[in-house]
């Protein structure tokens, strides 16, 4: 008899035991991770916290014709850095005076872009009559500034990634007015791999 | 009523004074017996400068009226003794701004501009060679930079490798502020663990309790020349640090409370790094925390850090 008491006791104890342990774990579990906390956090009035902030942008900014989940942003401006621009100074009516005028203003030019498979030719890009524009398989009168249309037709990930913020970056703030940089920032569109350089630096063993 | 008075009377020239007078008229006598009387005149206001300085509040204990002083004793400092004009800035947290940062592991090469330019704005000690950030060159499939290659020297980047960053990661739940024995460290409501450097006694204690290697300590006086030097500064930032004090990455501080991003950000020739508010669901930061695959490092440890880690 005091046996059976003894072991109901224990079995008693033991539930107890388990349903405390599943209160603790269960008020744990509301409180949630910490990104689960960030997420829920109210979002902030947009102008209130940036008013005092760094406003100072550059002045050559383009507005992109894409929104992205905080509306609209802009890009670098690619034409004031395109040399000899704007092209119908020279791509006019006027006859050439040289049979390698080509070959002399465009010829440093290196075209390896697509791979062997695929290779792009200038006029995939380029218009042909009108040397101005750029062209995509829709359109033919793409502006310079927004060459990221061009781009990603191909790299539509790369894209999608650029609008959100995974590729490429802004340019000099974290806060305010959002001014990415444009696809031809950072890659040369004719030959866009980057290429293999030393480091700008190296780092000493660690000695703790 | 007289008790009271005697009281009143006798915290006039409490212990602190009293030791405070006395100190200072020995160090003022040893001054002139040393240098003699042309270099006191010299000397005195650099002197009494480091006098005042020694005796500030720890800075989260500081009015704001006591930060602008030490701000124009450190800054007036700098003048006398190293003849650099500097700014030195005490902006506070941002309202409803939490940093965080992400690192495209697809994307770094190994170009280490981030570390150079870290290396300059922050005015790292350029003898020992001091460095925030560290690239490690790493195996394909590896996960930890404990099996990485973080002194490479050679053309970047090499086939079949990735490049992972680390820096401090300024933990949620940093394990380095509970080791500070003298609250010399602290995390501010942005985000940012700071250290004070006056308030730091130099243990390392934090150096020992950070799981990833975050932070540094100044074995000498930093060594940085003059027109090399990073003169907008923060007080919790790029300062320069007293001799046997810890310092780690501020998420420079002194740029980004202003708006601007870090200097590892603004120099990445790739994009791999993003930077931005947690607490904005519009952000970078946030688009990349949604979209992709992320891990952060050790999360076993349950730190949180904030630094998080993706692949394109």
């Amino acid at each position: 008899m005091m046996k059976n008491i003894y072991t109901y006791l224990r079995k008693l104890l033991i539930l107890l035991g388990f349903g405390l342990l599943c209160l603790v774990a269960d008020a744990y579990s509301e409180q949630g991770s910490f990104l689960d906390q960030i997420k829920q956090s109210a979002p902030l009035p947009k102008d209130v916290n940036q008013n005092e902030l760094d406003q100072n942008l550059p002045r050559q900014a383009v507005k992109v014709e894409m929104k992205y989940q905080g509306g609209d942003f802009w890009t670098e401006s690619r034409k004031d850095k395109v040399e000899r621009y704007p092209c119908y100074a020279c791509h006019n009516s006027k006859p050439e005076k040289s049979k390698s005028t080509g070959e002399m203003v465009h010829g440093d030019i290196l075209l390896d872009h697509g791979g062997a498979e695929k290779p792009l030719a200038c006029a995939t890009c380029h218009v042909k009559d009108s040397p101005h524009f750029l062209k995509t398989a829709e359109k033919d009168n793409i502006d310079m500034d927004h060459s990221y249309d061009l781009c990603g037709q191909c790299h539509f990930r790369q894209k999608q990634d650029w609008i959100g913020g995974a590729h490429g970056k802004r340019v000099s703030n974290w806060a305010g007015k959002r001014v990415v940089k444009n696809c031809t920032a950072c890659h040369n569109p004719h030959s866009p791999l980057f290429q293999k350089r030393w480091p700008t630096t190296y780092s000493p063993p660690i000695s703790k | 009523m007289d008790d009271i008075k005697n009281k009143v009377d006798k915290k006039k020239y409490g212990r602190r004074t009293f030791l405070k007078r006395a100190a200072q008229t020995a160090l003022l006598s040893a001054a002139a017996s040393a240098t003699g009387c042309g270099g006191l005149i010299q000397n005195s206001e650099s002197l009494q400068l480091q006098w005042k300085e020694y005796f500030k509040k720890h800075y989260r204990l500081m009015t704001q009226q006591e930060k602008e002083e030490t701000v124009e004793r450190l800054e007036r400092l700098s003048k006398i003794q190293k003849q650099v004009d500097i700014q030195v800035g005490t902006h506070k947290p941002v309202d409803g701004v939490l940093f965080g940062y992400a690192f495209n592991l697809t994307r770094c090469e190994g170009f280490m501009e981030c570390v150079a330019a870290c290396v300059k704005e922050n005015n790292l000690d350029r003898q020992s060679q001091t460095q925030y950030i560290r690239i490690f060159e790493m195996e394909p499939g590896a996960m930890s930079p404990e099996s990485g290659n973080g002194k490479y020297f050679h053309e970047v980047p090499v086939d079949h490798h990735f490049y992972m960053g680390v820096q401090c990661f300024h933990c949620e739940n940093a394990p380095c502020i509970k080791a500070c024995p003298t609250k010399a460290t602290w995390k501010e409501p942005d985000g940012i663990v700071v250290v004070d450097y006056d308030w730091c006694i130099g243990c390392r204690y934090c150096m020992a309790a950070c799981p990833y290697y975050g932070r540094r300590f100044n074995w000498n006086k930093p060594q940085v020349p003059p027109d090399e030097m990073t003169r907008n500064q923060h007080y919790l930032g790029n300062r320069i640090r007293p001799k046997g004090t810890m310092e780690k990455c501020t998420f420079c501080i002194q740029r980004t409370r202003n708006g601007r991003l870090p200097a590892c950000v603004e120099a990445c020739p790739t994009g791999a790094r993003v930077f931005g508010n947690l607490l904005d669901p519009d952000s970078e930061i946030r688009f990349v925390l949604k979209h992709k695959k992320v891990f952060r490092l050790r999360e076993d440890l349950a730190t949180d850090p904030k630094f998080w880690y993706f692949i394109d």
